[in-house]
């Protein structure tokens, strides 16, 4: 706030310049269509023709069972995978920047990799490392764990697990990157007069990495919260959204009722909104929980 | 001396731990590979040698669709949205940032708000604007729509929160202007997040998907992921040519990140002068 | 210092005006002569006019069109047309499609591959967007259950393609080292295959049929319209707990599993794999799943087909059924829909041979009668050991019982997906599993 005083308004107009082109593009390619669906949320599209039908889209979803169910899977998927991920992140970007670390370069892509896997190839993968007679399984009946290979994309459990689990591998190293790039603003004399101070590294990564990743840390926590909540790929690619619906979230079924079913977009684009409706609540509590902090 | 056996075990802890997870990410880099050289009945079977069939999947995938445009296509079209979407964004972010306002702190929520729609939602709309502009069938269309992207602005203004605003005053006395002080100031020692934002928008754009099949229409146009994917769903599908197509789409990225990789050790040498 | 920031922002600037540029003339940006089929309204005044047409297999059905294309060149010399045949997954044509069509009807091709199993959900969703063909075409000379699958109130809307006739696929050598010989696999009951199966399982250890875990609709809908019936009834009503035939599926399916003789894949991969490997003796599909089998080279000589099994206490049932098929339409609001019609009449009504050179090429199987009496059809197949597979195909589908698949099959598929998946897991049985199937889709479609 002190800043805003010593910009007068000369330069304030400076900074409507350096934000226009962005916000005009933003106006015509965003704003404008958001507005045109969510009047589409109040009509329904049947025999070729619009028409309004008021409330109807909204109150359908409530009891609609397999938009709950959609609903409470993303929940899920958010608050197991999104916490996991991001703490494997911070730790692994931590050993990544430390200074005793060789071959820096190998290591760095090779974490990263992951994420530039084409969906197409990586559902592949994770569907033949879970199949009948995949790699866990006979690594298992190997092991003498298991007798007889188990079919764990027909369990609802761990069709649940195997897509939390391919989300973590895929995106972990994604993150990573986001707070390396930060790590890598912190000026090295904080850490050495950690150190001078006797701090050991754990200290080090509690008390002065993550309070100066913060900000990163919230940027990734929303993001990662989003990409779950619009979770489609890894649920259409692996497990189709199965065995009965345990796995589909909410993304997935806007894409059916689009898409596969008859299409129905009053519906689709009125279940969008609800998601947004969802995520404004999610980052008004995530900004005030980082804000709290302060 | 035993603090410093402890250190070089600190270190070889370090070193194996990095290496388990290395493990873990290139595992199906490995699979991916060996199995562009592999027959289709072999890579379905999980081989992870590799095989003779390099040639002919390269074949099968050349008499499936023009490889070389539709790599062409892709590259031409990440490429020029990758520099203008960052910069745009990264000005945007700058403004938002270090010019605070009441109205630009309205408009800002205005793009964190919207990063919340999901795609789909504005899908119908975004289509009937890109007819009427009779944009179909264009990479421009295909470009246009996401190059202000919400996520990059609140990227890049959180990542312009570390430069000193000390600096840009000290600048503004020294009488350069506004855009000099961005472009030449500011830029330059910010060359990590720059790097960072640079590999998400090569990324998002190189693996977009749902947008370019909605505004492609003819093989002349097409991107690589379109090609995937009608080369994933076949009736038969042919895993080995698959595969050397994946392996195809993935160089790019790998080598975009090297790259950029250079910036972010130069990103390490610059804090520590 | 200000010469450079004026370069900078003057490279932008070009950046992104020729990129609006590029926008309003994306025809003059690239050469190729396809470049501005998307504008077909635009370009009426260059000489030759260009089709674009939808399909989705490479080396199937956008071959075969691309073929028709070549013969319809050679037939007919003076047409000026050319045909631009886009490939696309089978999920992305349904999705441009639809877009296209409810964002008021741009952007679409002229002519667009469907199975037969969507007709219903466009041509009710989207009325008056495809054009009428029913005085265009001999539809006599067709399949009769192929153009019912594309007619709705008397009216035919599309040119039939291939068909999805079943077969059963199975391992001779491995049901030979269990005692049985070819003549033991014609004409079965489900009863008697799953005995065979019991037996063939027990003394090769290998499982009998595949299906896919997480959706064994293929299985469902062969066996279902084996009597007849389907999800839906003449009417367009749900017709799922009064079903005979849909609950003989699930008790037949639920039998399989519990003798042990299913071996539930987890993805098309997995069945893949699965019979490439041997692991399986046997699968239930539709003639262009032989390309999948014969992916397996060393397996060559093994294989027999015969017509599929039939319910014993279910007296329509018949050794014949039908899974999946797709056909041809041409969008009404095309601006070349004469000339794509004539191309559509001038290949696929009349020309046997090129449905010899499809059926020899692609192992695409027509749904045009006149050419099924063809030398094609006397090919001898060796991986089938010498088995005449096509004349199999030619003699199944006449006995292919038309149904009604209604507008909403995949909702169905989905309920049905579901209700078998809790019927697997023991949380309901049959019966219960029927009323699920039919509470879940009766919700999803607002009745």
């Amino acid at each position: 706030m002190k800043r805003k005083k010593k910009a007068g308004p000369n330069y304030n107009i400076y900074g409507w310049i350096f934000i226009s082109l962005a916000f005009l593009l933003y106006i015509i390619f965003t704003i404008y269509p958001a507005i045109d669906s969510l009047l589409l949320a109040f009509q329904s599209f049947e025999g070729g023709k619009y028409t309004f039908v008021g409330l109807k889209n909204f109150k359908r979803m409530f009891g609609d069972a397999i938009f709950l169910k959609s609903l409470g899977n993303t929940f899920l998927y958010m608050v197991i995978q999104v916490p996991i991920m991001l703490l494997f992140a911070l730790i692994i970007a931590t050993l990544l920047n430390s200074k005793f670390l060789k071959f820096k370069g190998f290591f760095r892509t090779s974490v990263f990799l992951p994420c530039v896997t084409s969906l197409v190839a990586y559902s592949i993968i994770f569907k033949m490392l879970f199949s009948l007679d995949g790699l866990l399984n006979q690594v298992l009946i190997k092991l003498g764990i298991l007798d007889a290979p188990y079919q764990y994309l027909q369990d609802s459990t761990w069709a649940r697990a195997v897509i939390i689990i391919a989300m973590i591998w895929r995106w972990t190293g994604y993150n990573v990157i986001f707070y390396l790039s930060a790590m890598q603003n912190i000026p090295k004399e904080t850490f050495e007069a950690a150190k001078v101070d006797g701090a050991n590294a754990v200290q080090t990564f509690f008390k002065i990495t993550i309070p100066q990743l913060k900000p990163i840390v919230l940027l990734t926590t929303i993001m990662s919260t989003n990409g779950t909540l619009q979770l489609f790929d890894e649920t259409m690619n692996i497990t189709q959204g199965g065995p009965a619906n345990a796995t589909i979230t909410v993304s997935h079924y806007i894409y059916n009722q689009s898409f596969v079913y008859a299409p129905n977009f009053g519906y689709a684009s009125a279940i969008s909104y609800m998601v947004v409706f969802i995520m404004i609540i999610l980052a008004i509590i995530q900004f005030t929980v980082a804000g709290k902090e302060d | 001396m035993h603090n410093k056996e402890y250190r070089i075990f600190k270190k070889v802890l370090l070193h194996i731990a990095l290496l388990i997870v290395v493990l873990i990410s290139i595992f199906p880099f490995i699979w991916m590979l060996t199995g562009a050289t592999n027959k289709s009945v072999d890579v379905t079977n999980g081989a992870l040698h590799f095989g003779k069939s390099l040639g002919e999947n390269w074949a099968n995938l050349q008499s499936s669709a023009n490889v070389f445009l539709v790599f062409l296509n892709s590259m031409k079209i990440t490429l020029i949205y990758t520099f203008v979407s960052i910069l745009i964004c990264s000005m945007a972010g700058y403004g938002f940032e270090k010019y605070r306002s009441k109205g630009k702190n309205i408009v800002y929520s205005l793009f964190l708000f919207s990063m919340m729609i999901p795609f789909s939602a504005q899908m119908i709309p975004l289509f009937k604007m890109a007819s009427k502009a009779n944009m179909l069938n264009s990479h421009t269309a295909v470009i246009l729509p996401t190059l202000a992207m919400p996520f990059l602005v609140f990227f890049f203004r959180q990542s312009f929160q570390s430069y000193p605003t000390e600096l840009i005053e000290a600048a503004r006395i020294d009488g350069a202007n506004e855009f000099t002080i961005f472009f030449r100031l500011v830029m330059a020692p910010m060359k990590s997040t720059f790097a960072a934002g640079a590999i998400y928008a090569f990324m998002k754009q190189w693996n977009n998907y749902l947008w370019p099949l909605i505004v492609i229409q003819t093989n002349e146009k097409k991107t690589f992921t379109l090609l995937l994917s009608s080369l994933a769903s076949a009736y038969y599908v042919d895993y080995g040519q698959l595969m050397l197509a994946i392996v195809l789409a993935t160089i790019p990225i790998i080598i975009v990140f090297l790259t950029m990789q250079k910036q972010f050790v130069e990103g390490i040498v610059g804090s520590s002068k | 210092m200000k010469k450079k920031l004026a370069v900078i922002l003057m490279s932008s600037i070009l950046a992104v005006s020729s990129l609006v540029g590029c926008g309003n003339t994306p025809a003059s940006e690239s050469g190729t002569e396809n470049a501005n089929t998307s504008a077909a309204e635009a370009n009426t005044s260059s000489d030759a006019k260009t089709i674009t047409v939808w399909a989705w297999v490479d080396n199937f059905n956008v071959a075969v069109m691309k073929e028709a294309a070549e013969v319809y060149k050679k037939t007919n010399p003076d047409a000026n047309i050319n045909v631009d045949v886009v490939s696309l997954s089978k999920e992305d044509v349904y999705v441009k499609l639809q877009t296209a069509l409810a964002g008021g009807g741009s952007g679409l091709p002229d002519i667009v591959l469907l199975e037969d199993y969507v007709s219903g959900k466009y041509l009710n969703t989207f009325p008056g967007s495809f054009a009428d063909l029913t005085d265009s075409f001999d539809y006599s000379q067709f399949l009769d259950f192929k153009v019912d699958a594309v007619t709705v109130d008397g009216k035919t809307y599309a040119v039939p393609f291939d068909t999805g006739a079943t077969a059963l696929y199975y391992r001779e050598d491995i049901l030979e080292q269990a005692g049985y010989k070819e003549e033991d696999m014609q004409d079965l009951t489900w009863d008697e295959f799953i005995e065979i199966g019991k037996d063939v399982t027990e003394k090769t250890g290998t499982p009998m049929i595949v299906e896919i875990a997480n959706n064994k609709t293929t299985l469902v809908r062969a066996m279902m319209q084996s009597c007849g019936l389907w999800y839906y009834d003449q009417n367009g009503d749900i017709n799922i707990t009064n079903n005979e035939a849909l609950k003989a599926a699930f008790e037949t399916i639920l039998k399989m599993k519990e003798a042990g003789i299913l071996y539930e894949a987890e993805s098309t991969e997995g069945r893949a794999a699965a019979l490439n490997n041997g692991q399986v003796a046997s699968v239930v599909n539709a003639p262009w799943f032989i390309s999948s089998i014969k992916q397996a080279e060393d397996q060559s000589g093994l294989w027999r087909a015969v017509r599929i099994p039939r319910f014993s206490n279910i007296s329509s049932s018949v050794n014949a059924s039908n899974v999946g098929g797709s056909s041809w339409y041409v969008l009404e609001s095309s601006a070349n829909k004469d000339e794509a019609i004539k191309f559509l009449q001038g290949v696929w009504q009349g020309n046997t041979d090129f449905y010899d050179t499809i059926l020899l090429n692609q192992g695409a199987m027509g749904s045009y009668i006149p050419a099924y009496s063809t030398a094609a059809y006397d090919a001898e197949d060796e991986f089938f050991g010498g088995e005449k597979i096509n004349a199999l195909f030619a003699e199944i589908l006449p006995d292919v019982v038309p149904v009604n698949f209604g507008g909403y099959v995949a909702e169905a598929n989905d309920a049905i997906t579901t209700a078998l998946a809790d019927l697997f897991a023991g949380k309901t049985d049959v019966d219960g599993a029927l009323a699920e199937a039919d509470a879940q889709l009766r919700n999803q479609l607002g009745r």
